[in-house]
């Protein structure tokens, strides 16, 4: 068991509540600190790729997990933060002044596009956002002066001081480090009146307006951050991908990214990344179980999506915290031992207007 | 009985064929503690949400502090200093208490966005002031138990006064109640009326409140409203409308 003994408010402030957190994070940062040297270059090209989802995550998490407003449209987000990108890169632009122009350009348009889903909520905004998504899609198929349409767009290669951003270890560790600051930002935020106030929307939209929150004003905050954060990630994902074209932003590409914050776990961070973990890795590890099957059961077609699929129904029936609520569930049974209560999450039925968490 | 806080001049509205609240006029004093009664449907919480600027008055305008308030949005009324707890409870239900009250010193911050991006030292320094504000209202309402809980494990009673918290921890000057002991049971009902003092008299906050219970209405107000079917019967003392003949009528029927 662990009691944490608390003498100064400053401790419920800091993000580390604990010397326990405090080592096993800095076990975990030297771990993908040393990754480069352990893995070889494929591996590490995936686990890039899983940090580019979390930090697209990260976007996604504060607008649905956070605010409570749904996005089907996320890859809209992706797709201009990758283009814009691309396209300032290709015209001289120095890479960090090309990244940080399309995080802050893909904010303005999260926020234009918030402006008319101020009103609308639930299965109404998903739509709006859905539409915003087909007509970007659209946008960047024929918008062949600026997007190459169907042809595409090469992505032309990074470069900082002189020197290629495009080796997979520097590459890795330019994901690594603007995970870090990202996930860093959004703790920050979070902990912070205006974090406070976007789980305020969430909860109830009636009383945050009570307490003085500016329901608007907020809820475009939330758009012109999430779609801030997704257009950075759009920005590496450019550089993974190495060409632009269409069909890597698709309405596919918007639920994937909805997926992985849902499995991960709504509502923590900790759930993007195990969200990311699993969309990233997930494809990976069915192929290598392929191979592993019999011939006759390894040729059935869609299987891939068939067992993501399977394991997402079975999160939503079994484990709606996501990846995140197991993880919990589990650290609380340690942190209790040998005291936990077996009935500690049992699921209840509940009654009372007020007892109903939607 | 000094200045006059809050005036409602003819407020009016109808939703539909139903006038809610009809030619409505009444004014709270400064520091006193005004009760709203009335029998169900009388347009008690309708009175409340108009203040608060959830529904939009047809005719009537209202007064806070000398300005006119019925074109404010809602967050604006709150930055006024007007808070207020609802019927049913409406709280902030994955969070915990802690944070319910924090949300509650919104109006109260200086940073800004990038700031708390950054988290900067002046963030830090607000959210220490922040907790220490809140934990000042945890000590006045005992809460302590219940800091760390998440809101949907509560019980409804604690659940009321984390809401009436939640409002204290705006510092408001003008506090709406709605129906504060609805739910709770007689031991909690009393110790609810000693806050109703401590919050009147120490903090000299400004109380309207709507409730059934008439003798918490009788022990903690100065004045009361009797409300039916959208009309003032009568405005006095509680004594005086306990037993005004049409009170009784609205009430108890002829």
């Amino acid at each position: 068991m662990r009691f944490v003994l608390k003498t100064h408010y400053g401790q419920d402030v800091d993000l580390f509540k604990h010397s326990g957190q405090r080592f096993w994070y800095a076990a975990l940062a030297i771990m993908v600190g040393l990754a480069p040297w352990i893995m070889d270059d494929f591996y590490l090209g995936e686990l890039s790729l899983v940090f580019i989802y979390a930090i697209a995550g990260i976007g996604l998490m504060l607008l649905v997990g956070y605010t409570g407003l749904v996005s089907l449209g996320h890859a809209a987000f992706l797709a201009i933060g990758a283009y814009s990108h691309a396209y300032l890169l290709g015209h001289g632009v120095p890479f960090p002044v090309a990244l940080a122009a399309a995080t802050l350009f893909s904010a303005v348009i999260g926020a234009i596009v918030g402006l008319p889903a101020l009103r609308m909520i639930g299965i109404y905004l998903a739509v709006a956002t859905l539409a915003f998504a087909i007509i970007v899609e659209q946008v960047l198929s024929h918008w062949e002066s600026v997007t190459g349409g169907y042809r595409g767009m090469p992505v032309p290669e990074a470069e900082l001081f002189g020197l290629s951003l495009m080796g997979s270890q520097t590459f890795y560790y330019l994901c690594l480090a603007l995970l870090v600051a990202s996930l860093l930002a959004a703790l920050n935020l979070l902990r912070g009146p205006t974090g406070r106030s976007f789980i305020a929307i969430r909860d109830s939209e009636i009383s945050a307006s009570s307490m003085g929150i500016h329901l608007a004003r907020t809820k475009s905050r939330a758009f012109a951050i999430s779609a801030g954060f997704t257009g950075l990630a759009g920005g590496l994902f450019a550089h993974k991908l190495g060409y632009l074209a269409p069909d890597a932003f698709t309405l596919l590409t918007s639920i994937q990214l909805l997926l992985m914050v849902v499995v991960g776990g709504l509502g923590s961070l900790h759930g993007v990344i195990f969200g990311a973990i699993f969309i990233g890795l997930l494809p990976q590890a069915i192929a290598f179980l392929r191979d592993t099957l019999p011939p006759a059961a390894a040729q059935i077609p869609g299987l891939e999506p068939g067992i993501f699929g399977l394991i997402l129904v079975l999160f939503l029936i079994y484990e709606p915290l996501g990846i995140y609520g197991r993880w919990r569930k589990i650290r609380l049974f340690f942190d209790e031992f040998p005291l936990y209560r077996s009935a500690t999450y049992r699921r209840q039925k509940s009654y009372l207007r007020t007892e109903r968490v939607r | 009985m000094t200045e006059r806080l809050f005036q409602a001049e003819n407020l009016s509205v109808s939703f539909g064929g139903i006038r809610a609240v009809q030619d409505l006029s009444f004014s709270v004093e400064q520091g006193e503690i005004f009760s709203i009664i009335g029998p169900n449907g009388a347009g008690k919480t309708t009175v409340f949400n108009l203040i608060s600027r959830l529904y939009d008055l047809d005719r009537g305008r209202m007064i806070f502090e000398g300005d006119d308030i019925s074109g404010l949005a809602p967050h604006q009324i709150a930055e006024r200093g007007i808070a207020r707890t609802f019927q049913n409870t409406e709280l902030f239900e994955r969070e915990t208490v802690l944070n319910n009250l924090l949300i509650g010193r919104h109006i109260h911050r200086s940073t800004r966005l990038l700031d708390e991006f950054l988290f900067l030292p002046g963030v830090r320094r607000q959210e220490l002031e922040f907790r220490k504000r809140v934990e000042d209202v945890i000590d006045l309402l005992d809460l302590q138990p219940y800091r760390e809980q998440i809101i949907g494990n509560l019980p409804y009673g604690v659940r009321k006064m984390v809401e009436v918290a939640r409002a204290l921890c705006m510092e408001p000057k003008l506090l709406l109640l709605d129906e504060p002991s609805s739910g709770l049971n007689p031991e909690e009902t009393e110790d609810l009326s000693y806050w109703l003092e401590d919050i009147n008299e120490d903090l000299g906050i400004t109380v309207i409140m709507v409730e059934h219970d008439m003798n918490l209405v009788a022990r903690a107000s100065h004045r009361v409203l009797a409300l039916a079917d959208g009309l003032a019967l009568a405005v006095g003392a509680p004594s005086e409308i306990q037993n005004h003949p049409d009170v009784l009528r609205a009430y108890l029927g002829d």
